[in-house]
């Protein structure tokens, strides 16, 4: 059956079509079994299906059967957006042992019903699978192109995501370039005392990586280093690593080779002067991390008023405090009643909240800052009960596994809770009565009755931004979201694949997480490069420029024009070299005779696919 | 079909790596933009030659909008190789009397929603006040 399937695609196209309903996410604006209908007849359409999830396996399945029946040997998707589900279907029709590349994608979802409705909608949708169409009746089979791949990683990041990756890689026998830019390992993580929903000490848990770290062969630690250049693909990137001593010299004391609490894992090695290394690595993982956001000036009080600080700050002090007292003292001032705010910096909204310099704002909610301050909380009251603590909130989102029982244990140890709307915040003031500070708010709670309260203390429960890494993904090319954290292909599908082919994402530079969601991420981003050099090669999509020999007249300009020298001339002819060849197209434009095509993007497809869109 | 003969059509050819996600990003985003616009992904828009613009606006396309990656592209010496070509195409519209302003040249990133949507919309109302391209040599034939 194989064979004939393979003799089958060099016959004349017999176009299978299948549209998607995804749901109802193209359904309810594209009439699709209209669509299913208007194009059955155009010429080499064989078949024309519709179902309810293309992407699922009875979806595929119904591609199979075609192609085994023998009922085609073409195939046009028209569904979501060709990111999430160009490479499925080309899967599920190579299992059917068509050749993968007789394949067209129609963006019948992002490009149409979720921007265009009713009638236009599904007139689009018409136009848009005629033109793939047209296009896949033009295909030629392709092989894809095979190369070796370096059983190398990367990791960017030695904080706690890419401690954990680097163990699980080396577990697997893949050796690890683990760059770190600061002379610790263990990064936001190791400015931590105790983590939900545990309450294990952050330094134990970095130890227990850093010290497997440290230990593997496989796995190569760079302190104060940065990658300054990028070349290459997916299995044999390039990477220059530059390493220079840190401004500020490590101290003496804190020169041992393991966890330093408030600091971090030292790993030694510090460099005493800058050099560069360069890199031949097969995956990259992004563990880059984040940064806290710093409140601005007088953002509830923050810069004018010492007792105003971060939550970060109090853990930092709490660490510090005596553990007998019945009462907190944070910088040799006894704290009688301490005031917590959750969301600063997060869930900001325009008009209410002040945009950057860049008319930015942290329009996302960070996740983790509702546990990590009712933690805190608790801690106080269990610590210190003299204490008072005062949670002022918007939402509370306690979402993790186990984490709602901070919330339940608070109100049990008489942690008092206002809610405040983003137009009403807390107002901070000082004041010269009792207590150092006022706060004052309009609470939800009590039905909008105004509070006025004096507290010794303000805590600012601050948010998660995006690491400062543009650097990187300027040199890279990387997708950035609009909340300007990196960008993984589908957040449930390919969660920690990132658009281009062998960078994966490992924890909180994709979005805030907690330290069990960096790990799942930093796990999963390493499965998937086990799964990816395990085999020793990795193909690449066949499309570069192929010359059709019986139309070259060796004219020659396609190698004046090929920036990359991949172009010579064999006896007459040109001739390309595919694998030096990166599929731009600059020489289609300039052959006089079309003789040179870009394999999977030809100018003659392009014209087709314009003669459809005119057409219907 | 999908428009009347009078509405026009755009042809938008945009880059796989930049302006293709970005019109994507439109569409996460939900925001409505006129239907008579037709997406092709390309991997670098310097793969067209002069003649097929023209061809385009011969076989009754109203407006082309190349969204390229600018000088993000990722093909080295693409995007001024580009510009150039474009310059050509526009002595040859020039020559058929073809508005210049029915095509157009801009970078569109992942997550250029705002502009994606501004340049659809302008050149949507352009080709609603030009009406469809008349070549020179058509009209004096």
């Amino acid at each position: 059956m194989s064979d004939e399937i393979k003799k089958q695609e060099t016959a004349e196209p017999r176009v299978g079509v299948y549209i998607c309903h995804c749901g109802g996410n193209i359904s309810d604006h594209v009439d699709v079994k209209k669509v299913a209908e208007a194009v059955k007849d155009i010429p080499g359409v064989e078949v024309s299906h519709t179902d309810m999830f293309m992407c699922s396996d009875p979806g595929q399945e119904l591609i199979q059967k075609d192609i085994k029946e023998g009922s085609i040997n073409r195939v046009v998707v028209a569904s979501c957006a060709p990111s999430l589900h160009e490479l499925t279907f080309r899967g599920a029709i190579s299992r059917a042992d068509m050749n993968p590349y007789l394949y067209e994608h129609a963006n019948i979802r992002e490009q149409d019903s979720w921007v265009h409705h009713g009638d236009p909608a599904t007139s689009k949708a018409v136009t848009l699978v005629a033109a793939a169409i047209a296009k896949a009746r033009g295909l030629k089979p392709l092989e894809a192109i095979r190369v070796d791949a370096a059983n190398h990683a990367t990791i960017i990041g030695g904080g706690i995501a890419g401690l954990r990756a680097a163990v699980d890689l080396a577990a697997s026998g893949i050796e690890v370039a683990l760059i770190e830019k600061t002379p610790f390992l263990g990064g936001n993580a190791s400015k931590l005392d105790r983590v939900f929903p545990t309450s294990e000490k952050a330094g134990d848990l970095i130890a227990y990586l850093a010290d497997t770290v440290m230990k593997s062969p496989l796995i190569t630690i760079y302190p104060c280093s940065e990658i300054t250049g990028f070349e290459g693909y997916i299995g044999n990137f390039t990477l220059t690593v530059s390493k220079k001593p840190p401004a500020d010299a490590v101290p003496g004391d804190i020169r041992e080779k393991y966890f330093h609490p408030f600091a971090g894992y030292y790993p030694g090695q510090t460099p005493t002067e800058a050099s560069e290394e360069s890199l031949t690595t097969g995956v990259i993982i992004f563990a880059t991390g984040f940064e806290l956001y710093e409140p601005s000036r007088g953002e509830f009080g923050y810069g004018d008023n010492e007792e105003v600080i971060t939550l970060r700050q109090l853990i930092r002090d709490m660490a510090d405090s005596p553990q007998d007292s019945g009462t907190l003292r944070i910088n040799n001032r006894t704290v009688r009643r301490v005031a917590m705010i959750h969301c600063v910096g997060s869930r900001q909204i325009p008009g209410i909240h002040e945009a950057d310099e860049d008319d930015y704002l942290n329009e996302y909610c960070s996740r983790t800052c509702c546990t990590a301050t009712l933690q805190a909380a608790l801690e106080i009251r269990d610590r210190y009960p003299d204490t008072q603590v005062l949670d002022f909130y918007r939402d509370i989102r306690t979402y993790g596994h186990n984490q709602e029982d901070y919330y339940d244990r608070a109100s049990e140890k008489n942690v008092l809770f206002f809610r405040y709307e983003p137009d009403e915040s807390p107002v901070i003031t000082r004041e010269s009565g009792e207590y150092p500070l006022t706060v004052r708010v309009r609470d939800k709670l009590t039905f909008n009755e105004e509070i006025e309260v004096g507290v010794d203390l303000v805590v600012l429960a601050t948010g998660m931004q995006a690491a400062p890494i543009t650097s990187l993904v300027e040199m890279m090319k990387l997708p950035v979201g609009s909340d300007k954290f990196l960008q993984e292909v589908h957040p449930k599908l390919r969660p920690v694949e990132m658009a281009n082919g062998g960078i994966f994402l490992a924890g909180t530079s994709q979005a805030p997480m907690d330290i069990n969601e960096v790990c799942n991420a930093a796990q999963a981003a390493a499965a998937k490069t086990v799964a990816l050099l395990g085999k020793g090669y990795v193909e690449l999509d066949p499309f570069v420029a192929a010359v059709e020999t019986d139309k070259c007249k060796g004219s020659g300009k396609c190698i004046e024009e090929c920036p990359e020298k991949a172009i010579t001339m064999n006896g007459n002819l040109a001739e390309v070299n595919p694998a030096l060849c990166t599929g731009c197209g600059m020489c289609v434009a300039v052959c006089p005779e079309n003789a040179i095509d870009v394999q999977g993007w030809s100018l003659q497809e392009y014209e087709d696919m314009v003669d459809a869109i005119v057409k219907f | 079909m999908a428009t009347d003969a009078n509405e026009g059509k755009i042809l938008i050819l945009a880059t796989e790596s930049c302006a293709y996600p970005g019109a994507n990003s439109v569409g996460q985003a939900h925001s409505s933009y006129p239907a008579n616009t037709y997406i092709l992904r390309v991997r670098a828009p310097v793969l067209f030659p002069e003649h097929f613009y023209m061809d385009c606006f011969r076989k009754g396309i109203s407006g082309i909008i190349v969204m390229s990656c600018g000088e993000e592209c990722p093909y080295e010496g693409a995007y001024h190789a580009f510009a150039k070509r474009i310059d050509n195409v526009f002595q040859l519209m020039k020559a058929q009397d073809i508005d210049l302003r029915r095509l157009r040249l801009t970078a569109i990133c992942t997550v250029c929603n705002r502009p994606f949507l501004k340049e659809v919309n302008d050149m949507n109302a352009l080709i609603k006040e030009l009406g469809p391209p008349v070549f020179k040599d058509a009209a004096e034939a």
